[in-house]
């Protein structure tokens, strides 16, 4: 019974997911816009909710268990990785190594400039009594 | 406006086709139970083991990779037969406004540090990747696949289009670079000193789109929601940039 009330719940979160990512791709299509569609369609949902207030139950659990299958969602294009073929040896180290150190090179640039940018009430406290200090000697 | 949904459902009545198929090694009910096995092996060594480089996405990928070798199956015949999941793909994306809804005011608080650092980590992703892959004298076809390395799959393929790239290299590239990013990274940032979730998930999210996106949710839905934010405006804002630094 209890489950007989859940499942009409569950197919609304589902369909609005469909639906989302159905207007998402008719809008990058009609306008011919460079953003993906399904990253559209996520964009119009936020708004949506934003609107609505709060998140629907079923929307909720339809999103959780999707959001926990997520690796097994994007399996073929990480399976991809093993099939591309038709490079030279210079061209896959070049590419190897650019990804492997590109990659951690902007991770850490972008967190610690995040890091600074989010909390900059502490860096100006010091800087500022320290001004504080040297105008009053200098008085 | 009904091509999509016409699209969308031409594509539905082919994976449904696909299951009526006779049947053989690229058929859906060979490669989905291969798919969903390997899944949740992977994600059993995964919690047995606790390291990052064993994570899900390695693990899993490995074990398809493995066999489809066995089955002597090509990837456009496990494409095929994974029909079902591309289907869930879009879904899986539009599901991530849920985590960002739930965790919208703490956002907000956050408010203008983060779109400057989304800036500057977007345009800073591909192009440390790319003026390395140019000092070690990489062909043009490489450093094309590389500048779409920050963005998720669906948007590097299109992207790799434009530029005339090849597109599973760029969709190799992506994942790669996701792996790396979800694997390396937030060891990385523990190294740094850095431990707020906010600046570990935004970080995910920009360098390390869907997978990274998928890391972050395991330490907390605030840091998957950071993470799913980034991913969202980056993999925007460098499909609306590359372009246009393209036909420089």
């Amino acid at each position: 019974m209890a489950l007989l009330k859940q499942l009409p719940r569950w197919v609304l979160g589902a369909a609005l997911l469909v639906a989302f990512d159905l207007a998402g791709r008719s809008l990058s299509a009609t306008f011919a816009l460079p953003v993906p569609g399904p990253v559209l369609g996520m964009i119009l949902l936020l708004l949506a909710l934003m609107l609505y207030g709060r998140v629907p139950t079923g929307l909720a659990r339809v999103s959780e268990r999707i959001l926990r299958l997520l690796v097994l969602i994007f399996l073929p294009a990480s399976v991809g990785v093993f099939f591309v073929r038709d490079l030279s040896g210079g061209d896959w180290f070049a590419l190897i190594v650019a990804m492997v150190i590109g990659t951690l090179i902007s991770f850490a640039v972008t967190a610690l400039l995040l890091q600074r940018l989010i909390q900059p009430t502490q860096r100006r406290s010091t800087p500022g009594s320290h001004l504080g200090e040297g105008q009053h000697n200098g008085e | 406006m009904g091509s999509e949904v016409k699209l969308w459902l031409e594509q539905l009545t082919q994976v449904s086709e696909a299951f009526l198929q006779p049947l053989s090694t690229t058929h859906p009910l060979v490669i989905m139970p291969l798919n969903i096995l390997a899944f949740w092996l992977g994600l059993k060594l995964y919690r047995r083991t606790g390291t990052p480089l064993l994570h899900p996405v390695v693990g899993a990928s490995l074990l398809v990779f493995a066999g489809l070798w066995l089955m002597q199956v090509d990837f456009s015949g496990y494409r095929q037969g994974s029909g079902l999941l591309y289907l869930l793909l879009g879904p899986a994306v539009v599901a991530l406004a849920i985590p960002l809804k739930q965790n919208l005011a703490t956002v907000r608080r956050a408010g203008w540090p983060l779109m400057l650092g989304l800036l500057v980590g977007a345009i800073l992703a591909p192009l440390v990747a790319v003026i390395i892959a140019a000092l070690l004298g990489g062909s043009r076809t490489v450093i094309i696949a590389l500048t779409t390395k920050s963005v998720t799959t669906p948007v590097a393929l299109a992207l790799a289009q434009e530029l005339h790239g090849i597109q599973s290299l760029a969709a190799g590239v992506v994942a790669f670079t996701g792996i790396v990013g979800a694997v390396g990274g937030p060891s990385l940032l523990r190294l740094l000193g850095i431990s707020d979730e906010r600046i570990v998930g935004f970080s995910l999210g920009i360098n390390a789109h869907a997978i990274g996106t998928v890391r972050a949710l395991e330490v907390s839905a605030l840091c998957g929601a950071f993470s799913a934010l980034a991913m969202g405006l980056c993999g925007a804002l460098t499909a609306l940039l590359l372009p246009v630094f393209a036909t420089l």
